[in-house]
C-alpha cells in the first residue's frame, strides 16, 4: 500500500491505480441480506409508497435493493466496501461533494416470499475529471448483483455517483446571481424565468389562462411574434392579440446535450415552431423521444407548469393522444400523471420502508446542516415510484428493468409529478418533476406478456 | 467621401493564447496593446484613441492609465459580442480618416476560459430590450451559443442537403491550419473527419468539434492614417473597406422569426458594403478570415459574401477548397476553432500578417484579405489590402 499523502494533482494517478486494482478483483460477496424475502417488509413498503399492492407472493421488483440493506445497526451502505477506496481518495483530493446520477436495475425474475437472497458487488470504474454542472468531478460506478439459493442471478443494479469539487464562485458577472441557476433554487422556483415587461405581459397572462396569444396590430391587422410596442408595418401603437389555434409545425429544432442548463435534464428538444397563423415561436417538444422530431413535423400546443407562478407554452406531436386518455386512473392519478405530495411523513416512512436510515432522509436538522434545503426522497423510493407509475399506466405489466437518471432533489414539501410516454410495446419513458425541475427521468423496459 | 484607403493597420499585438492566463483581464489588455504599439514603432504617448467591445471588461480609461497614455481624443465601444471585432477597426478608421484621432488602438482581452465562459448557460431576467429578447428563449433551456447556432444549422442542412460531414470538413480544415501555427492552442493536433463524427454531441446537429474552443488572451490592433503608416516599420495594411450591418428583424443570435434560417442577412449586408466600398470582387481576394465560432456559419458566410451561390458551400469546401492551397484558403491561422477564441480579433491580426507576408501559414501573393466578425448577431467586416 502506498503511504504518500494525496494532493490534488496526484489524485488522478492514485485513483487510476486503485480503479485498476479493484476492477481486477471482480465480483465479491457483499454483506449478507439480513432477512428472507418476507410479506411484512413488502406490506410496509407498499403502504409507505402508496403502491396498490396485489403482489400475491412475489416482491415488487423495485424493492430488490431493500433486501440487502443493512438497516440502522449495520454499516452505512454508502456504496458498500467495493467503491470505498476511490470515494475516500476523492474526498481527500478535494472532491468532497457527492450526488447519485444513475441507477439501472435489471430484473431476471421477480423474487418470491420465503426466498433467501445473497448479493455481490463489483467495481465498475472511474471516469474523469469531467466538467459538470456541479463542478469538476469524477463519476464512480459499481454494480450489485442478487442471486437466489441456486446461485441463479435474479437481479442486477448499476449505480453511479458523481464526486465533485464544489464549484468556486465565478469571479465575474457570470454566476447565477439571482433567482438560482443552482439546482436548489430558492423557494422551489424554476431557475429559468422570463423577464416580463409592459409590452409582453399580455402574452404571459394568456399562458396563465391557457391561451397562446399572438400580438395583432389594431390598425393594419399584422400579426407579430415576439411582440413589441410599435407595429413595424404601419407604426401604430394600438395593439391587440389573437388566440392561436395551437396547431403548427416544426420549422427547425435542436437536441440539447451539453453543457448542463439549470432546471433541465438533457437531452431535450428546442424547436422553432411555425404556427398556422404564420408566426414562429420557440418552445420545447415534449412527449416524444428527441430522435422522433423532424423538420416539418406537425405539433400541437400544450402547457407545462414549471413552478407555482410560471407556465410555458410547449409543443407535442400533433398525433400524440391527449394525455388523459388512460381509462382507469389509479388512486392519486391526475390528468395523465401521478401526483405525490411529498409530506415529511411520506419522505420518512418510505426511507424507513426501504431500510435506508441515512439521516438526510429523516432528520431535517442534519439535512440542513449538510447543505440541503430539507429532507429529501431516497433513491430506493424513487425507483419504487417509477415502478408504481408504470404499473398504474400499464396494469399487469411485468418489468424487465428500470434505468433512471437522477436530477434535482425531491424535497419534503414539494410535489412529485410523474408523467410518461409509451415509446413502444416494451418501453416507457417516465419523467418525475418537482418544482426545481426534473427529479428523475427513467426508461422502463417491460417483458413480453406472460405473467 | 469614402473611407476606402484612408486608414491602415500599422501594428498588431497579442498575449499568448491559453486556457488559464493566470493574470487579470486588464493586464492582458495592457500587454496586448503595448505589444501592438511597439510593433507599430510607436510609443503609448503617440496613441490618442482606444476602441473596444461593449462586452470587454477593461474600460478605455483603465487601459489608458496602465499604458500611461497622457490623454485620449477618441474612445468608443462596439456592441453585440463577437460581431464587434471588425467594427472596432471600422470606428478607428473613421476616427483617423476624419482627423478625430491620429493613432487608435483597438483591443479585446478576456479570461474567457478560466473566468466567465460564454459557452455556459446563464439565466437572465432583466426587463430591458435584450433581457426581453432572451426571455423568449432561455425558459426553454435554450441558453447557449452552440444551441442558438445549431437551430439555424439544422434548417440550413435540411434545406440544402448538407450533412454533419460537411460541417466536419470545416473543422478539419481549421485544425489542419492550426496544426502548423505554433501560437495556436491546437498546434500539432490536426483532426480527421472520423474524429469529428465520433466527437460527442453538444447540441445536435453540432458535435463537440463543430464548436470553437474557449480561450484566455488579448489581441490589439493599431490603426493610423494610410499616409502615416507608410513611415512606420511594417508595410501598411490598408483598410480598403470597413462595414457594420444588421439584417431585417435583427436579434442577438435569434434570427428565427422571419425569413430564411439558413441565411445570415447581416453578413450579406456587410459583404455588399465591402465589395462596393473597395471596388473589389470575390475573385480579387486571396484569403479570407471568416468568423468560425461554430462550423455551420462558415458555410453560410461563403454564400452571403458571394464566394459561392446559396446552398453551394458544401461543394465549395470539398476537396480542401478552404484549406491552404485550395480555391480560397480560409483562416490560415486556424481560426477560432484552431488558434484561439479571442472574439475575432486574432483573425484581424492574421489578416494583417497575410498582407505583410509574415504569417506562419502564408498564402502566396496576397493582395486582398476579407475579414469578418461574429455571426448571428449584428456584425462587421473589413477588406484589407497591400499599399
Amino acid at each position: 500500500m502506498q503511504e504518500s499523502t494525496v494532493h490534488g494533482s496526484s489524485v488522478h494517478g492514485e485513483l487510476t491505480e486503485a480503479a485498476a486494482r479493484l476492477a481486477a478483483v471482480g465480483e465479491r460477496p457483499a454483506a449478507p441480506c439480513p432477512d428472507p424475502v418476507n410479506a411484512a417488509m413488502i406490506r410496509n413498503w407498499t403502504q409507505a409508497l402508496g403502491d396498490p399492492g396485489g403482489w400475491d407472493g412475489v416482491a415488487p421488483p423495485a424493492m430488490i435493493q431493500v433486501w440487502s440493506m443493512q438497516g440502522l445497526a449495520g454499516p452505512r451502505q454508502q456504496g458498500g466496501s467495493v467503491a470505498d477506496e476511490p470515494l475516500r481518495l476523492l474526498n481527500e483530493g478535494g472532491y468532497g461533494g457527492v450526488v447519485a446520477t444513475n441507477c439501472e436495475q435489471t430484473y431476471d425474475r421477480y423474487v418470491k416470499v420465503g426466498e433467501r437472497l445473497r448479493s455481490t458487488m463489483r467495481f465498475g470504474g472511474v471516469a474523469g475529471p469531467k466538467k459538470t454542472g456541479m463542478g469538476e468531478g469524477y463519476f464512480v460506478t459499481w454494480y450489485q448483483t442478487w442471486y437466489d439459493e441456486n446461485d441463479e442471478r435474479v437481479a442486477e443494479m448499476m449505480f453511479r455517483v458523481l464526486k465533485f469539487q464544489p464549484r468556486k464562485r465565478p469571479d465575474g458577472a457570470a454566476g447565477p446571481a439571482k433567482g438560482g441557476g443552482g439546482k436548489a433554487g430558492k423557494g422551489g422556483k424554476y431557475p429559468l424565468q422570463p423577464a416580463i415587461g409592459p409590452d409582453t405581459a399580455f402574452f404571459w397572462d394568456g399562458v396563465n389562462n391557457g391561451e397562446l396569444r399572438v400580438q395583432s396590430c389594431d390598425d393594419c391587422g399584422a400579426l407579430r411574434h415576439p411582440p413589441g410596442p410599435m407595429c413595424p408595418s404601419c407604426h401604430s401603437t394600438a395593439r391587440g392579440y389573437v388566440v392561436a389555434s395551437g396547431r403548427g409545425e416544426v420549422h427547425s429544432y435542436v437536441v440539447h446535450h451539453h453543457p448542463p442548463v439549470p432546471g433541465r435534464t438533457p437531452p431535450y428538444v428546442v424547436a422553432v415552431v411555425e404556427l398556422e397563423e404564420g408566426v414562429r415561436i420557440v418552445g420545447n417538444v415534449l412527449g416524444c423521444p428527441p430522435e422522433d422530431v423532424t423538420v416539418g413535423m406537425p405539433v400541437r400546443l400544450v402547457f407545462e407548469r414549471m413552478d407555482d407562478d410560471l407556465t410555458l407554452p410547449q409543443w407535442t406531436p400533433a398525433g400524440a393522444p391527449p394525455p388523459q386518455e388512460e381509462p382507469e386512473p389509479g388512486p392519486g392519478t391526475a390528468e395523465g400523471g401521478l401526483e405525490i405530495e411529498l409530506t415529511p411523513t411520506f419522505v420518512i416512512s418510505t426511507a424507513l420502508a426501504t431500510r435506508d436510515f441515512t439521516p438526510v432522509h429523516h432528520d431535517p436538522g442534519l439535512a440542513r446542516a449538510q447543505g440541503s434545503k430539507d429532507i429529501f426522497l431516497n433513491i430506493l423510493t424513487t425507483m419504487g415510484l417509477v415502478q408504481r407509475y408504470v404499473l398504474e399506466t400499464v396494469p399487469g405489466a411485468e418489468l424487465a428493468g428500470i434505468e433512471v437518471r437522477l436530477g434535482v432533489p425531491a424535497y419534503a414539501g414539494d410535489t412529485l409529478r410523474l408523467t410518461g410516454e409509451r415509446v413502444d410495446e416494451h418501453t416507457l419513458t417516465v419523467r418525475g418533476a418537482v418544482s426545481l425541475g426534473d427529479h428523475v427521468t427513467a426508461t422502463v423496459r417491460l417483458k413480453a406478456e406472460e405473467r | 467621401m469614402s473611407l476606402s484607403g484612408k486608414a491602415a493597420i500599422a501594428g498588431i499585438g497579442a498575449t499568448e493564447f491559453s486556457k488559464e492566463s493566470g493574470r487579470s483581464e486588464l493586464r492582458l489588455a495592457a500587454e496586448a496593446c503595448l505589444d501592438a504599439i511597439r510593433d507599430a514603432g510607436l510609443k503609448p504617448s503617440d496613441v490618442d484613441g482606444l476602441v473596444t467591445f461593449t462586452a470587454d471588461a477593461n474600460s478605455e480609461i483603465a487601459v489608458q492609465r496602465e499604458l500611461g497614455i497622457p490623454g485620449l481624443r477618441f474612445f468608443s465601444r462596439v456592441d453585440y459580442g463577437g460581431g464587434a471585432a471588425c467594427g472596432t477597426v471600422a470606428h478607428a478608421a473613421m476616427a483617423v480618416a476624419t482627423g478625430q484621432a491620429d493613432a487608435v488602438v483597438c483591443y479585446r482581452a478576456f479570461n474567457e476560459r478560466s473566468g466567465h465562459r460564454f459557452g455556459q448557460a446563464s439565466p437572465s431576467s432583466r426587463a430591458d430590450s435584450t433581457g426581453l429578447e432572451f426571455s423568449w428563449h432561455l425558459p426553454y433551456g435554450f441558453a447557449t451559443p452552440a444551441a442558438w447556432v445549431a437551430m439555424q444549422a439544422r434548417r440550413y442542412l435540411h434545406d440544402h442537403g448538407a450533412t454533419s460531414e460537411d460541417l466536419g470538413r470545416v473543422a478539419v480544415a481549421m485544425r489542419r491550419h492550426a496544426a502548423t501555427n505554433p501560437k495556436a492552442w491546437f498546434h500539432g493536433r490536426p483532426i480527421t473527419l472520423e474524429e469529428h463524427q465520433a466527437s460527442r454531441w453538444i447540441v445536435d446537429p453540432l458535435h463537440l468539434l463543430d464548436c470553437c474552443q474557449e480561450s484566455d488572451g488579448g489581441v490589439a490592433i493599431v490603426v493610423t492614417s494610410a499616409e502615416r503608416a507608410r513611415d512606420l516599420p511594417h508595410p501598411p495594411v490598408v483598410i480598403n473597406a470597413a462595414a457594420q450591418a444588421t439584417g431585417p428583424d435583427q436579434m442577438m443570435m435569434f434570427g428565427y422569426y422571419t425569413g430564411d434560417l439558413g441565411a445570415l442577412p447581416a453578413m450579406g449586408n456587410v459583404g455588399d458594403t465591402l465589395w462596393r466600398q473597395s471596388g473589389l470582387a470575390p475573385a480579387d481576394v486571396q484569403t479570407a478570415i471568416l468568423y468560425d465560432h461554430f462550423t455551420p456559419f462558415v458555410l453560410v458566410q461563403l454564400e452571403e459574401l458571394g464566394f459561392c451561390g446559396r446552398g453551394e458551400a458544401k461543394d465549395f469546401i470539398k476537396d480542401g477548397g478552404i484549406e491552404l492551397g485550395g480555391r480560397l484558403p480560409v483562416n490560415p491561422n486556424g481560426g477560432q476553432l484552431g488558434e484561439a477564441y479571442i472574439h475575432g480579433m486574432n483573425g484581424i491580426a492574421e489578416g494583417a500578417r497575410q498582407i505583410r507576408g509574415t504569417s506562419v501559414n502564408q498564402v502566396p501573393d496576397v493582395r486582398n484579405v476579407l475579414v469578418t466578425a461574429g455571426t448571428g448577431v449584428p456584425t462587421s467586416g473589413l477588406m484589407l489590402g497591400a499599399a
